[in-house]
């Protein structure tokens, strides 16, 4: 069993008494020293799965396990020293800090807290994080304003890693960041989960940085993961005519003057999802079958999951066009 | 060459609490007619401050160098009703967040008709018929019932659409467009960038596009300018400029950029260090302290923009990238 799993989660939101499934039945899983990504357009309930994780957000249906437990959403009571090894970080390090507050008492919080380090020990403590996150000792004694967006997001981080986790989720971490500044979190972020074996769920709307760091990617379309690969294999092959376009999608800086290709549509009303596969009504290769039976995440490979009617168990990994030259070539 | 706007010497402060910060510090550049002029650089470079001043929208108290030739006129130099004339009527701007730069309460004809008339005194019907034909060429559909419309009835991509329609109302001859897409996914940013590409070639629109974003610059613009902390550091056509970058900022963010082809487990080659902040840029050239070719003269000397070829131009004596001829 991995470290953290999430079985079938379903999230829903009341919207004007209507009910709302942000999140309609996801499963993915993170093992020691992994990096997981997972990746989606905005409104496709990547954050709410992130939270629905850490138990931010109770689960409607399905399960959440943590270190081979099952793993309870966050009431009014502070949460149990073993859940306290799951940590989360914040896409803004401008506001998940205290801006009044010294950056050592804040990453010394969770050792007090759990009784990690003894008093005398807290501050040698510190600055070994500070170090691990490429910051100056002397960075303890100073103010969240005094530092970069950078800068912020690697104290941000060394407070996750104050409480000894073995699974942080971090939302859209990069995504306020320069890109030098991204380029530096997203290798110490990489350095960390080999270094000291934690498990990384990196949620990302930019597929170029979860490319260049994850070891998996789970991608996420209105509520659902529709593809799960080793990133190496779904950039080679995405199988999912939606990974595909997600792919196809990004501009490339090498100068060329390629203009990328446009998704047509729009993202439904999660509310009011299409019948059958969820993206048919955008899909190019849609056929009768996808418009009334929606395609469960079906293993097709070793490590590689799928939901698309478009390919059978032990199928060739091939992205949809190469599969439609083929036929009609 | 038809030069549309002219920016020269470009010098801007603005004032802080401890007193005026230079933040724009003497920049060129010369925009054509029907091109895509590309402003890249990261926050705090001065990029969106440079053309705030082009269009009189800086904070009370700026203090503005220079001059910004249109069409004979100097914009710098405009009165408060001339520039009005200018702004919205001739070169117009977007701006990054659609969620803030459309009014909520507001329905769409109203925002949509509100300049029209302001600029071109059209009637009410003439500028709701306007309206439609707008919404009809950003590819909104049913721009009918658009118009009644309120901004939250569109998903975040419309929107931006919407207000790409509001800045065309007039038929400017510049569109600004400062940073566009930043906040959209990527498949809705495929869509807008096409947009402009397409509004550039059939109506001979000159848009400037601001963005961070190289690869964004590389499937627009046609020339591609980029800033470091307040100066132009390197420009030319972005095809070259991107291919092969001779400044090294430019090179240092085209490296730290994820690549396709790169092997596992590399990590993401970074710039050391981050920009200074506009009130504590080192002396002589202000990358130098980031810069690993840089040589004493570097941290003395502010080097000049000078020209490097036919048309490229960069701001680096040391030119440690130039090709062996």
């Amino acid at each position: 069993m991995s470290l953290l799993e999430l079985r079938d989660v379903e999230v829903e939101y009341r919207r004007a008494g209507r009910a709302m499934r942000a999140v309609a039945g996801a499963s993915l899983s993170v093992d020691a020293g992994q990096v997981v990504g997972l990746v989606g357009e905005t409104g496709c309930g990547k954050s709410t799965l992130a939270r629905a994780a850490v138990g931010l957000q109770a689960t409607s249906a399905g399960s959440v396990w943590f270190e081979g437990r099952k793993l309870m959403a966050l009431g009014r009571r502070a949460r149990s020293r073993r859940d306290a090894r799951l940590q989360m970080v914040f896409q803004n390090p401008f506001s998940s800090l205290n801006p009044r507050r010294k950056v050592g008492d804040q990453i010394a919080d969770a050792m007090s807290i759990l009784g990690l380090a003894p008093a005398g020990g807290r501050r040698e403590r510190v600055t070994e994080l500070l170090d691990q996150v490429g910051l100056p000792a002397t960075a303890a004694e100073r103010f969240p304003h005094q530092y970069s967006g950078g800068q912020r997001q690697r104290i941000a981080i060394a407070r996750a890693l104050a409480a000894e986790p073995s699974v942080i989720v971090l939302d859209e971490p990069l995504s306020s960041l320069d890109a030098s500044a991204q380029a530096q979190v997203a290798n110490l972020l990489k350095g960390l989960a080999r270094e000291l074996q934690v498990g990384l769920l990196l949620i990302s709307h930019d597929l170029a940085i979860v490319r260049h760091i994850a070891d998996v990617v789970n991608v996420m379309y209105l509520g659902l993961v529709v593809e799960t690969a080793p990133t190496r294999r779904l950039w080679k092959a995405p199988m999912h005519p939606y990974t595909e376009a997600l792919i196809e999608s990004i501009p490339r800086a090498d100068g060329s003057g390629w203009l990328p290709e446009a998704l047509s549509g729009e993202v439904p009303d999660p509310a009011r999802p299409p019948a059958g596969c969820r993206f048919h009504p955008r899909c190019a290769y849609a056929f009768d079958r996808c418009r009334t039976d929606s395609p469960p995440l079906a293993d097709v490979k070793e490590g590689r999951r799928v939901a698309c009617w478009l390919h059978a168990p032990g199928g060739e990994e091939r992205s949809p066009s190469a599969f439609a030259k083929r036929t009609s070539g | 060459m038809n030069t549309l706007l002219s920016v020269q010497g470009l010098r801007i402060r603005l004032p802080t609490a401890a007193g005026l910060v230079t933040v724009v510090d003497g920049i060129d550049y010369e925009i054509e007619a029907g091109q895509v002029f590309g402003i890249a650089g990261e926050s705090g470079s001065g990029k969106t401050i440079s053309v705030l001043a082009l269009l009189g929208l800086l904070p009370d108290g700026a203090q503005v160098e220079g001059k910004a030739l249109f069409d004979g006129r100097d914009l710098l130099k405009l009165s408060r009703r001339s520039l009005r004339d200018v702004r919205g009527a001739e070169i117009a701007m977007v701006f990054q967040d659609p969620m803030t730069s459309l009014h909520p309460m507001l329905t769409i004809e109203r925002q949509l008709t509100e300049h029209v008339r302001f600029h071109l005194g059209l009637s009410a019907a003439q500028a709701r018929q306007r309206g439609a034909e707008l919404l009809h060429e950003v590819r909104i559909p049913d721009p009918d019932s658009a118009l009644a419309a309120y901004p939250h009835q569109f998903s975040g991509g419309m929107r931006q659409r919407i207000a790409i329609a509001i800045a065309l109302a007039c038929r400017p001859r510049v569109l600004i467009a400062d940073e566009p897409t930043t906040a959209l996914d990527v498949t809705v940013q495929a869509g807008i960038l096409r947009l402009l590409d397409d509004l550039r070639r059939r109506s001979g629109l000159s848009v400037v596009m601001i963005t961070h974003d190289l690869g964004v610059m590389s499937s627009i613009a046609g020339w591609l300018t980029v800033m470091y902390a307040g100066r132009v550091v390197e420009s030319g056509p972005t095809g070259e400029v991107l291919s092969r970058p001779r400044h090294p900022y430019t090179a240092g963010l085209l490296a730290a950029l994820p690549h396709p082809e790169a092997a596992e487990d590399t990590p993401l080659r970074s710039i050391k260090g981050s920009p200074p902040a506009p009130q504590a840029r080192p002396d002589g050239c202000t990358f130098h302290p980031r810069c690993q070719y840089a040589v004493p003269s570097c941290s003395v000397n502010v080097p000049d923009l000078a020209r490097i070829g036919d048309e490229r131009r960069l701001a680096c004596p040391v030119d440690p990238l130039a090709v062996p001829a």
